[in-house]
Formats: structure tokens, C-alpha cells, sequence
């Protein structure tokens, strides 16, 4: 254990990264989701196609392998552009936290694309209609009884694309950014212990996990409140 | 309270689809007190007739004028029309995820953006009428059918519609529930509203409409007040769908 004295600060940056890559991307991958999902729902074909393509495209393809695409893939892009204006140019830096984040989030917005898409058919459509009957527009439909319906039944289904989130931020450490796996592979490095720094990593992942898994079961409990019997 | 001018009037509707011709040149006035009951076997239309009363179906053909406002695609405000415009499901409709209360008060304050504590004491009101005031904390799964109902009806009346619709409100209901909710209907009879009830009640029939509405096929086969309805039905149909129904 006293391998670990003077890796504490550096872990604890390396959680804080792995938190900040788990909003952006947790925000970022909900607004995936929707935007998969009311394409799917949607008249328009255009629309279903481009999102079906999306889903089959994200979810049938290895997660380092789109991270690494993405971040290779516009950086070489980017140069490219860039050198067209300017010869000089070598190559621009993608921040891997962004390219990373980016990659997660469409490869987990791609299974909540299905997700959302499933609960917002579970709505009864009943509901809906007698919102409309009390004379409610489409945008109060969808906020007060849409949304405030299909959140818990998509909820079960969201827990466990939170906990791929969290656990996907790992990968991130292969485009280079320091995370905890980064953090642990530098402090392998220095002293020779794989074994302690991977278990602080792996504890440090199930902290994160617990939290998640946690916070769901809270929301389920509220979201439910109304299955409830009795009183 | 009874004025002439017509509350509904429906020119020559009609209603497909696909290839089933669900409603067929529809005529019918409706003045503000009036009470009508709609019958007829299903697939007759009735629910469509009054579903495009409030534009949950659109028609396509003929007119439908609400008040002085026609009902087409070009209208500018649907939803101020359906405010005026009451109506109670065959299933309730209730939405789950809030108390009985919430379900009163959230159309109250989105639609006609009064305040919280006026649409409570608007929601508590109508409770009492529909006389369960003590369910107003529970969720709606936590209610009997009848109750469900009961809640439905009075969240429509929180809107202070002119004119109450009312499809099939009894015929999911298991029969000691069905009473409950008729005598809050005929209570609004009473008070006056102006009603237009698809049900297959015929003792409601009797005791309310002020007309009574046989359809079938998508067309109004016959039209008359109770007492003429039941006693002297014109058309073979008419007798040959009462006979069925007031058998048991």
C-alpha cells in the first residue's frame, strides 16, 4: 500500500476527469437518444432511415474502435481542411476529452435511441388524448404528460446506460487522456505494482457505479409512487 | 338558461377509413340545454360522431360549426374550441402519474392559466360534486372504475365546458359502479349542462335525453324523444337493436 503514497492526488484528478467525461457524455448521449428516437417515431422516412442507419452503425462496432475513428479521424480531417488555407500546418490536436466524450455518448445514445423509443410507445395513448381533449397543446402534451409518463419506463433500461457511461470513460485512456486507467498505467510505470494500481482503479469504478446504481433505485421508487396500493 | 342559437351543428358529415365509411352525410343541431343520447351497435359510428365533435377525428366531409367557429384544418385555435368542448372516455383516461387532484388542476392552470390556488379550489368543487372529495391525494390506479370515472367527469367540468361529451362512460364499469356514475350524469342534467352521451343506459335514456339518436352503418336511422323512441320505433333496425338490448 505505501506504493500508493504520492498517487493520491493524481488518482483523485483521474476521478475527476472520469466525472466530467460522465456528464458531458451522460447530457450529450440523452440528447442522442431523443433525437434517435423521435427520428424513429417520426412520418418522415428520411428520418427513420438515417436514424436506423445510426443504430446499426453504433451498436455494431467496438467502442475503442469508434473512439479511436473519431479522434484520428477529425484530427486527419481537420488538418487536412486546415492545410488547405495554410501549408504550413502539420497537424491539429483533437482534446481527447472531447473526442472521447463525443464517441461515448453517440455509441450509448444509439441504445437509448431504442430505449426511448420503447417508452414513449408505452405511454397510453389514452392519456395523450384526453390532453388533448382538455384542450392542450402539443408542447404541454409532451412536457406534462409524455415525458412526465415515459421517463419511468425507460428508466430500468437507462441505469444500465449510465453504469456503460461510467465504465466506458476507461477507454478513453487509449487516445491518451489522463483518467484513472491513465493515472494507474504511469504509477505502474514508476513503481512495478499492476496489481494495487489496477485495484484502486477498479475501486474507484465500482465508488462511481454505486452512486449510479443508487441514484436509479431512488428515481424508480419515485417513479412508481403511483403503482403503489393504498395509502 | 336554454338559448336557440345552436351550440353544434353538423352539415352533411361524413368520416372514412380506409375503405370503411365510419360516419355518412351526419346532420345534427344541437342547442345549448339540450340532453341527447346517442345508441346504436358498435361500429354504428357513434363514438366518430362524437369524436369529431371535438376534432379527436378529423371529418372529411360536410361541416362543423361549434358556436360560430367551423372545424377544419385552417382553423386558428383548436384548442380554445376544445376547451368548450367536455369529454369522458369509455377507459377514463386519467393520467396515471399524477393524484386525483393534479389530474384536476394541471389543464385548469396550462389551458386557462389561472392560479394555483383557484384551480384548487375549482378542482375540491367539482370532487364534491362527483361526491368523492377524499380521494383528491390518491393516484388514480389507488380508485374503483367508478371512481376513475367519477374523477374524469369532474376533471372535464373543472374547464367549464358548454357542452359535456360523453362516450360510452359506463361500459367499462362493472355493474354496482355503473349507477354511481350515472347519477353524477343525470345530477349535470339536472343542473342543466348541455350533454351528448354514446351509451347503451336505456333507463338513462329514458329519464334524461331530451332526444334520443339511433345509428348504424354510419348514419342517423332515426331521431325522437324517449318516450317516442322506445314505444314507436319506426325502422325494423331500431326495434330489431332494441329488442336485443333491452332483453337483458
Amino acid at each position: 500500500m505505501e506504493a500508493l503514497s504520492g498517487w493520491g492526488d493524481d488518482f483523485f484528478q483521474g476521478s475527476v476527469v472520469v466525472a466530467q467525461v460522465f456528464v458531458a457524455s451522460l447530457i450529450l448521449m440523452v440528447i442522442f437518444g431523443l433525437i434517435g428516437a423521435a427520428a424513429k417515431l417520426s412520418g418522415n422516412r428520411l428520418a427513420r432511415t438515417i436514424a436506423g442507419a445510426y443504430t446499426v452503425v453504433f451498436r455494431g462496432t467496438p467502442e475503442i474502435l469508434v473512439i479511436l475513428l473519431l479522434y484520428f479521424g477529425t484530427a486527419l480531417t481537420l488538418t487536412a481542411i486546415a492545410q488547405l488555407f495554410n501549408p504550413e500546418i502539420r497537424f491539429i490536436d483533437v482534446p481527447p476529452f472531447w473526442a472521447g466524450t463525443f464517441a461515448i455518448a453517440l455509441i450509448v445514445g444509439s441504445y437509448a435511441t431504442e430505449t426511448f423509443r420503447g417508452a414513449f410507445l408505452g405511454v397510453t395513448p389514452g392519456s395523450i388524448e384526453a390532453a388533448h381533449a382538455l384542450g392542450m397543446s402539443n408542447l404541454q402534451v409532451f412536457f406534462y404528460v409524455r415525458v412526465p409518463e415515459m421517463w419511468r419506463l425507460a428508466l430500468p433500461a437507462f441505469g444500465n446506460h449510465m453504469l456503460s457511461l461510467i465504465k466506458d470513460t476507461a477507454l478513453i485512456s487509449i487516445i491518451g487522456l489522463n483518467e484513472t486507467l491513465f493515472v494507474a498505467k504511469q504509477a505502474i510505470g514508476a513503481t512495478g505494482q499492476p496489481f494495487t494500481m489496477y485495484i484502486v482503479v477498479g475501486l474507484i469504478y465500482l465508488g462511481f457505479s454505486t452512486i449510479i446504481t443508487l441514484t436509479v433505485m431512488g428515481l424508480e421508487r419515485y417513479g412508481n409512487r403511483h403503482l403503489r396500493q393504498g395509502t | 338558461m336554454t338559448s336557440d342559437a345552436p351550440l353544434i351543428r353538423m352539415q352533411a358529415v361524413g368520416k372514412r377509413f380506409g375503405n370503411f365509411q365510419a360516419l355518412a352525410n351526419i346532420d345534427l343541431t344541437v342547442t345549448s340545454g339540450e340532453r341527447i343520447v346517442v345508441c346504436g351497435p358498435s361500429g354504428s359510428g357513434k363514438s366518430t360522431l362524437i369524436r369529431c365533435i371535438n376534432r379527436l377525428e378529423k371529418h372529411d366531409a360536410g361541416r362543423i360549426f361549434i358556436g360560430q367557429t367551423e372545424l377544419t384544418d385552417a382553423m386558428e385555435d383548436l384548442n380554445a374550441v376544445r376547451r368548450e368542448v367536455g369529454m369522458v372516455f369509455q377507459s377514463f383516461n386519467l393520467f396515471p402519474h399524477m393524484t386525483v387532484l393534479k389530474n384536476l388542476m394541471l389543464a385548469q392552470r396550462l389551458v386557462r392559466k389561472i392560479t394555483r390556488q383557484e384551480a384548487q379550489d375549482i378542482a375540491m368543487h367539482y370532487l364534491e360534486r362527483v361526491r368523492i372529495p377524499e380521494q383528491a391525494k390518491k393516484y388514480p390506479i389507488q380508485l374503483s372504475g367508478g371512481q376513475q370515472q367519477r374523477v374524469a367527469i369532474a376533471r372535464a367540468l373543472c374547464m367549464k365546458p358548454q357542452v359535456m361529451l360523453f362516450d360510452e362512460p359506463t361500459s367499462a364499469l362493472d355493474p354496482e359502479m355503473i349507477h354511481e356514475v350515472l347519477d353524477v350524469m343525470v345530477d349535470l342534467a339536472k343542473d342543466g349542462m348541455t350533454m351528448i352521451c354514446v351509451t347503451h343506459e336505456m333507463g338513462f335514456a329514458r329519464s334524461v335525453a331530451d332526444r334520443v339518436i339511433f345509428m348504424d352503418e354510419g348514419r342517423i336511422l332515426e331521431q325522437a324523444p324517449p318516450l317516442d323512441f322506445f314505444q314507436n320505433p319506426r325502422r325494423g333496425r331500431t326495434k330489431q337493436f332494441l329488442s336485443q338490448i333491452l332483453q337483458h
